[in-house]
């Protein structure tokens, strides 16, 4: 028996007592008619209800059950990340505990993976949750995200995905960062496509999000932004960011210092503002130059990404990286 | 009493700093309430800084037949430490950690082991308290503070008599003064943390001494713990958010200046003003920039440091994979070292 399953469904839990039971049963219905080899990673993120004694029992019945349980809770992330740490399958696909997210859809995620895609993401295109608190603003955001990081899905808050394995085991996932699992692992240069899923209301529990956390995002974002395309040239982006201080500096320098072959007269004000954005860009220059020996000492660097993203079809995979950024319908 | 620890050894560590109680008398204290505990014990001393006189007493107690651990460093490293370094000598699964003045009676050392039944980490507080109203005010601004950076409520973070297993030590490294903020980093690592209330000692020569200093020491650690329990994983969170504040002070400013010197005809040249906004733009700039180098310290390291402790893994493979599981437990990561496989 092959000791690594096809197929690895994480699902994570908070405070869904009512939810595991039904969840686990409507996986094993999904995929067991599939005929793959598949094992389900269960994580339990400090729940504070029957959630982990639900989960315990679940585990001790189907040897296919890994249950993972946290000390606390960490937040949906960190979970995320856990389940991707302890699933040994060939392909990850991940959804949430709610039952908002329909595991008869894994199917077809199968379907498109092995197109040769490296991240299925899905879509809900009828999305039943509430319209001004939830859907408008996810709205923007999927918008805004698609639009900062060059990778335009349509909904990155889907928590149905498909990931290869290989692939999202060597992506950093820290913070809130499971909305942008696909704008982070396109370092690596994967090829992205997106399916409609099947979306339901809420049947147990209330929603743990609100409003709250568009703040959190758009922080994120930018983090994301920033260390996505930084973190190949940190010293190149550094002195993007010293072109203007430099430039200020050498105006204000030359106009506080205009009249002094003439007359003799500096502006103090003028000429000591040039001296400091001059000394700010020098500084930031340093900065960058410590940026880059971070990077140079850290063991997650794109280039090494470059090999992660496995081609169904055969070919030079790096070359097939740079030819194949963006969505694939 | 404490039937679950019965047969494993407790390690008891005095780190030495400056209060002290003499050590005769520390000593009979301690030994009594250790010995009605009826487990084997060792105590350890670690003496933080070179102390001659006290060195020599504790040597008078070996020679007289009493078995100790003496560790003397050779400055003064701090508490928290000393606690570590008499950590790597202890071999016991519990660590008791005490206190080298008499803060409280030595017969309460077996209510912080009986905690640890239900906990992993116990810490007494000092309960009914000595002490003027200064004391309870200083008491109370530190720890309303403390609970304002970290939403964490402690009752007495000073008292320093704690038991905890030897998990916590393995995975929470203290160093300077941080001791005293074990309770707080353990709870964060999701730990139970378990108080308890031991009753003081009443002791005729307790050394009050708080210098300015220590004022400042205890708000520059309560700083640290602040960063260490929010912003270590998200830099650019703090470091983006200030530095994006103090940019678009100067931005505002220096756009101020200019709109006056375009309408109003106000020189630029002669205005310090000028200076500020130059000064607030280049800070904010700044500040931001350490933000961004933090995010990739964090993210270039992310592979080594985890955002979560998993208490344990529950599979039951199956006949067919039991090899698989057994062959996996060596090239397990390392969070996993302290958590229960349980495997049938």
């Amino acid at each position: 028996m092959p000791s690594a399953p096809k197929l690895s469904v994480i699902v994570p839990f908070f405070n869904e007592e009512d939810s595991i039971d039904p969840m686990y049963a409507a996986i094993v219905a999904a995929v067991e008619p599939l005929r793959i080899s598949f094992e389900m990673v269960f994580v339990d993120d400090g729940s504070r209800d029957g959630t982990a004694a639900r989960g315990e029992e679940i585990a001790r019945r189907d040897s296919r059950v890994r249950f993972v349980k946290f000390r606390r809770n960490y937040g949906q992330t960190a979970a995320m990340a856990a389940g991707i740490e302890y699933a040994q399958g060939e392909i990850l696909i991940t959804m949430d505990g709610d039952l908002q997210n329909d595991p008869a859809d894994i199917e077809h995620f199968l379907a498109k993976m092995s197109e040769g895609y490296d991240i299925v993401v899905g879509w809900r295109h009828k999305r039943q949750d509430k319209l001004v608190t939830r859907k408008i603003p996810s709205k923007i955001a999927n918008r805004l995200i698609g639009k900062v990081t060059g990778v335009p899905i349509t909904d990155n808050g889907c928590s149905l995905k498909a990931f290869r394995g290989s692939l999202i085991k060597n992506i950093p996932l820290y913070s809130e960062m499971h909305r942008f699992i696909p704008a982070m692992a396109s370092i690596a240069g994967p090829r992205i496509a997106e399916i409609r899923v099947r979306h339901h209301a809420r049947q147990f529990g209330k929603s743990k999000y609100g409003l709250s956390r568009v703040y959190k995002v758009l922080l994120d974002l930018m983090v994301i932004k920033t260390v996505a395309s930084f973190t190949s040239r940190p010293l190149l982006w550094f002195s993007l960011l010293c072109i203007p201080l430099t430039l200020f500096g050498f105006v204000a320098l030359a106009a506080g210092l205009a009249r002094w072959p003439v007359d003799g007269f500096v502006s103090i004000p003028l000429a000591g503002a040039g001296l400091i954005f001059l000394m700010a860009a020098v500084t930031l220059m340093a900065s960058g130059t410590l940026g880059e020996l971070v990077y140079k000492l850290g063991d997650v660097r794109p280039e090494n990404f470059a090999r992660l993203s496995k081609r169904a079809v055969g070919g030079n995979p790096i070359v097939s990286v740079v030819a194949s950024k963006g969505i694939h319908p | 009493m404490t039937l679950s620890h019965a047969g494993s050894i407790v390690s008891v560590i005095i780190p030495v700093g400056d209060r002290q109680t003499p050590i005769a008398e520390l000593f009979a204290e301690y030994k009594a309430g250790l010995q009605s505990l009826r487990t084997p014990y060792e105590i350890i001393f670690v003496i933080d800084g070179p102390q001659p006189a006290y060195e020599s007493a504790l040597l008078r107690l070996t020679a007289a037949g009493e078995p100790l651990t003496i560790v003397t460093l050779t400055r003064r490293f701090g508490e928290a430490t000393a606690l570590m370094i008499g950590f790597e000598h202890a071999c016991g699964a519990i660590i008791v950690s005490l206190p080298a003045y008499l803060q409280v009676a030595g017969s309460e050392i077996g209510k912080l082991m009986t905690a640890l039944d239900t906990a992993d980490i116990a810490v007494g507080y000092r309960e009914p308290r000595a002490g003027g109203w200064f004391q309870s005010l200083r008491r109370n601004a530190f720890h309303g503070l403390l609970r304002f950076v970290t939403r964490l409520q402690f009752r007495d973070l000073g008292c320093n008599a704690r038991a905890f297993k030897r998990k916590i030590l393995d995975e929470i490294h203290l160093y300077g003064d941080q001791d005293r903020f074990l309770p707080v980093l353990a709870e964060r690592q999701g730990f139970r943390v378990a108080e308890v209330p031991l009753r003081q000692a009443t002791d005729r020569l307790r050394p009050e001494a708080y210098k300015p200093r220590s004022y400042l020491r205890g708000f520059l650690d309560i700083f640290t713990v602040f960063f260490l329990v929010r912003f270590t994983k998200r830099p650019l969170r703090f470091f983006g958010m200030v530095g994006l504040v103090i940019l678009s002070v100067g931005v505002l400013e220096l756009a101020y200046l200019i709109f006056e010197r375009v309408y109003f005809h106000s020189p630029l040249a002669d205005r310090p003003a000028l200076l500020l906004a130059a000064l607030f733009i280049v800070l904010g700039v700044q500040i931001f920039a350490l933000g961004l180098l933090g995010e990739l310290i964090i993210f270039t390291h992310a592979g080594g440091s985890k955002d979560y402790q998993v208490d344990r893994v529950i599979h039951y493979p199956g006949p067919a994979s039991d090899r698989a599981e057994l062959s996996e437990a060596g090239m397990r990561p390392r969070e996993t070292e302290h958590s229960r496989v349980i495997s049938l």
